[in-house]
């Protein structure tokens, strides 16, 4: 972690050579710059604008994000995007024109034949607003009305590493902050005595790809950033709890030697990361308290974990996550991510999926109605979707039983609900093959320039300066869409 | 000196530039440029930098009694003279001068010809005489009022403004929609180009009689087919579009804005309709009250200036309060149960108490006291004391939240007796009573007393039934 940081930043290692180079840039430019910005001399090292960290840029509608990743990336024509012509095409080679020659991972592109496959699911349509949904998601359904389906979204990456490490920090390749750990760095902690990044994993039946701890790092931030992932069972994080024969207050003595030792350490050599450590520690002592209260779900009452489906009673599913996402997020915790694994379905979807969307169905919607009854959907942006879509065409041998699909970015299904998103509409849309599309794209880096604008940030304005440059979440790209906002 | 102009020749030209310039200004309406000519006037824009520097240099060494060097003089004349001429130029394109223009021609004009006075005294030796340093001063004066000038045609009237906030105090409460509002977004986001002294494609934006007349193109509002009217048109082409206004580079409407003037031109572009006249649930009437609505994120800009000291000072790990935006003192204040609660904890907080807009104190157990404390934060706006020990006599403490818009006190004792204190809640937008003792004839009684608050009592049963199955759904509505 200390090696991480560039020496620059620190302001004791500047060797003779660095010291006159700055020196005679610098007094020039510092009379000038004085006169010019008063503020010029103000600590302020990381950011570009003069925008304060730890408070919004203005006022926001959402306070909080629960993201209900689906890892391994749901199919699109299966959840939301309905495609008749499909049906009416079953069989029939996707047309040249529709695919233009654009490129297929290594698992089909030695298909002779690409047989559009039709949807394994029916579709209806829910609520007032008239949403389409998968007979998979029946309780999506009934909640539709709360929800802005977006079935207009692509991304850059074809493979489920880059393409969630894109989703989650920005960028194919790992290194990056995670979105949770940008939000924690530009709104700082609404708890203190609980992390502002919580990771919550469970995994379906269905054929899953990995999640790594790189998906929830603080990349270059400051480490007190990163997610922390909380598993399910009687240390939900783990060596928190002290060992037997240790009390409280001993671990207190301890902890403020230890901490008087950092600091001396710190005085020697200015690295930053020992104050995020010293903090950390203070942190984690708190967390022995606050963390089994938080995620003890035996604590709610019958009518609401029955809400959440049978599920919820058995440790580590979705929707026990589901519910603990509503208690941390009551608890002040910032951006809570759930991972559900299981979605790769490159053969036997109807029955993969069918299991996977019985193991989130409820429970997604459940925490909808019960954030509402809660009066917290107002300021409380939840997020369902996968990493990329996946293909119209069959993978596999040509049967409606056991068929499979390829991985898609071109088009891909997500739902947003809550803190200043538009309830009850479907935003964009694809070509009737459900490949392309032809309405409202909407870019990785446009979601996350969204996702940040409904947290009170302008995305352009939270940066790091890091190895010589300003890191954004969305890199040098992204618009706000301003058509789902309320 | 290496590089002299012949005196004869130099004073020819100085004369004959001066001579054609007094010529265009007085038979100005008479000229008709031709299209090479017409051309030159483009080039304004980029050489009138170089008077205004030389000028300012020449006078500058001239009045330390310095001999000016060369031929700076006669540069820094012919410069003058040329910019003037291309100015006039490039100013016989626009159809009207509107004020801004004609006192920038004037200037520049005047300028120009007291530069060539100078040049003549100065060639008859009389440089450093008494009323050429006044001459000198002067041309000083009027270069920096020509420049103003000319700056604000290109840059806007208040392009050197301080930056100001984006205020919505002058919109009045019943604003006519044209004035306050229309004109209000086409004087930040257009009017810079479309003035009478800056007519970007010969279209006027600043009268509503031009606004709808429209430019080069031909008409931009056509009340006949409001869909049609090219000035939607260009609002909604794509941004990377070259007709796309405003253009790509400059500040672009918000979809609201641009969503207020289709609706505002759909029902007729009128210049005296009102948010009164408008029906309750015309689509206009939403968007003028979304519009207006930071008017309210103002009203905080009126909070006492809270010192970030003092917010430190009251923080603790289980008290968390901070701004909710970086630009104001409006505060949020939440609270995540203490190991050993008090109700000092709470009450202590009397300092702020003005500057709370949001308050969560939810799962701690507060009484009367707590209750007393939060009738004094005036300015609140979202309270949250569900799953707290308020009672129906406790409550009636916060009937002095008159800006109270969100109140959670679910979870709680309340019975139907509150729905007086409740009612009196003026403000009160949104409620959350679910799993309370208020029965659903109370909730009916509060409806009727003000229609306008959202009641939220829990999950439509309908949609409980779905999720919970049958039996249980029984038993739990029993124990409720």
């Amino acid at each position: 972690m200390v090696n991480k940081k560039d020496n620059t930043e620190n302001p004791l290692k500047i060797n003779r050579r660095h010291f006159f180079s700055q020196l005679s840039v610098g007094i020039g430019s510092i009379a000038l710059g004085s006169l010019l910005i008063p503020d010029l001399f103000k600590s302020n090292n990381q950011t570009l604008g003069s925008k304060p960290l730890g408070i919004p840029h203005f006022a926001p509608k959402a306070k909080r994000v629960i993201y209900l990743f689906q890892a391994g990336a749901p199919s699109q024509l299966e959840t939301f995007d309905y495609k008749p012509t499909l049906i009416k095409r079953m069989g029939e080679d996707l047309p040249d024109s529709v695919r233009n020659g654009q490129r297929l991972t290594g698992m089909t592109s030695g298909q002779d034949k690409f047989p559009l496959m039709p949807s394994a699911a029916g579709f209806k349509q829910y609520g007032q607003s008239g949403a389409w949904i998968s007979d998979f998601f029946p309780h999506m359904g009934k909640i539709a009305d709360e929800l802005c389906i977006i079935n207009s979204m692509h991304t850059d990456a074809i493979n489920h590493d880059p393409a969630i490490t894109f989703f989650q920090t920005g960028s194919q390749q790992s290194g990056r902050p995670s979105i949770g750990s940008w939000l924690s760095y530009g709104l700082g902690n609404e708890n203190q005595n609980l992390p502002s990044f919580v990771v919550l994993t469970s995994r379906g039946k269905g054929n899953s790809q990995g999640l790594y701890s790189k998906l929830w790092s603080s990349g270059f931030l400051d480490s007190k950033h990163q997610g922390v992932l909380m598993r399910s069972g009687k240390e939900p994080v783990l060596y928190l709890n002290d060992p037997d024969g240790l009390s409280r207050s001993d671990k207190r003595h301890l902890l403020d030697h230890v901490s008087s030792l950092n600091k001396m350490h710190h005085v020697e050599t200015g690295d930053d990361e020992i104050e995020s450590r010293i903090a950390q520690y203070e942190m984690a002592y708190r967390m022995q308290m606050s963390v089994p209260d938080v995620m003890d779900i035996k604590k709610e009452p019958e009518s609401i974990t029955k809400l959440y489906g049978e599920d919820v009673q058995v440790a580590g599913t979705f929707a026990a996550n589901a519910l603990r996402a509503r208690r941390l997020a009551e608890s002040g915790v910032r951006f809570i991510q759930l991972y559900h694994q299981g979605w790769d379905q490159h053969g036997n979807l109807p029955s993969e999926m069918a299991g996977q969307a019985k193991d989130v169905d409820q429970a997604s919607a459940a925490l909808i109605l019960d954030l509402k009854q809660r009066g917290m959907l107002d300021d409380t942006l939840v997020i369902w979707g996968g990493e990329f879509g996946r293909t119209n065409y069959c993978q596999g041998k040509f049967d409606p039983k056991t068929f499979g699909r390829d991985h898609h970015p071109r088009a891909f299904s997500i739902w947003m609900a809550g803190g200043g998103i538009k309830p009850g509409i479907t935003y964009g849309q694809t070509d009737e093959f459900g490949y392309n599309v032809v309405k409202n794209p909407v870019h990785m880096h446009d979601f996350h320039a969204t996702l940040m604008h409904a947290m009170g940030i302008d995305h352009e304005q939270l940066t790091y300066k890091y190895q010589g440059r300003r890191f954004k979440l969305t890199d040098i790209a992204g618009n706000v869409i301003n058509d789902i906002l309320t | 000196m290496a590089f002299t102009i012949k005196k004869s020749w130099s004073d020819a030209l100085v004369f004959g530039l001066s001579v054609f310039l007094i010529f265009c200004l007085i038979f100005e309406s008479y000229i008709e440029l031709p299209l090479l000519v017409a051309w030159l006037g483009n080039w304004h824009p980029l050489v009138l930098h170089f008077p205004i520097v030389l000028l300012i240099l020449t006078v500058c060494i001239s009045l330390f009694n310095k001999n000016i060097p060369g031929n700076l003089l006669t540069i820094t004349t012919l410069t003058s003279l040329f910019t003037a001429i291309t100015g006039f130029f490039l100013s016989l394109g626009a159809n009207t001068k509107g004020d801004i223009l004609f006192w920038h021609q004037w200037l520049g004009a005047g300028l120009a010809l007291l530069t060539a006075l100078w040049y003549w005294l100065d060639g008859n030796q009389l440089g450093q005489h008494m009323l050429t340093k006044i001459l000198q001063l002067s041309i000083v004066i009027i270069t920096v009022f020509t420049g103003h000038y000319g700056g604000m045609i290109t840059h806007g009237e208040d392009f050197l403004a301080l930056p100001k906030r984006d205020d919505f105090k002058d919109i009045p409460k019943k604003p006519i929609i044209y004035e306050h509002i229309v004109a209000r977004i086409i004087d930040e986001k257009c009017a810079s180009c479309h003035n009478p002294n800056k007519q970007k494609g010969e279209y006027i934006m600043t009268s509503l009689s031009d606004l709808i007349k429209g430019g080069k193109i031909g008409k931009a509002i056509d009340l006949e087919h409001p869909e049609k009217s090219e000035l939607l048109k260009r609002l909604h082409l794509p941004r990377e579009d070259e007709g796309h206004m405003p253009p790509s580079e400059k500040k672009q409407l918000t979809s609201i804005e641009i969503k207020l003037i289709e609706e505002w031109i759909r029902l007729g572009a009128s210049d005296t309709l009102q948010l009164n006249h408008l029906k309750s649930d015309s689509p206009l009437e939403a968007l003028v009250k979304t519009y207006i609505q930071p008017d309210e994120k103002l009203s905080w800009s009126k909070l006492p200036e809270i010192d970030k000291n003092i917010i430190k000072n009251l923080s603790t790990e289980y008290l968390t309060i901070k701004r909710l935006a970086s630009n104001n003192d409006a505060l949020s204040l939440n609270m995540y149960s203490p190991p050993k609660y008090s109700s000092e904890m709470v009450t202590d907080l009397s300092p702020i108490a003005q500057n709370i807009i949001t308050m969560d104190l939810s799962s701690l157990p507060i009484s009367g006291k707590e209750l007393a404390f939060i009738s004094t934060c005036i300015n609140l706006e979202k309270l949250e004391i569900d799953r707290t020990l308020v009672n129906d006599s406790t409550i009636t403490h916060l009937k002095t939240l008159n800006k109270l818009k969100v109140l959670k006190i679910f979870d709680t004792n309340i019975t139907d007796a509150s729905i007086e204190t409740l009612n009196e809640l003026q403000n009160l937008e949104k409620l959350f009573i679910k799993n309370t003792k208020i029965t659903d004839k109370g909730i009916s009684r509060l409806q009727k007393l003000s229609s306008s608050i959202q009641i939220s009592h829990g999950i439509h049963e309908d949609i409980l039934s779905y999720f919970v199955k049958d039996s249980v759904v029984k038993s739990i509505k029993e124990k409720e």
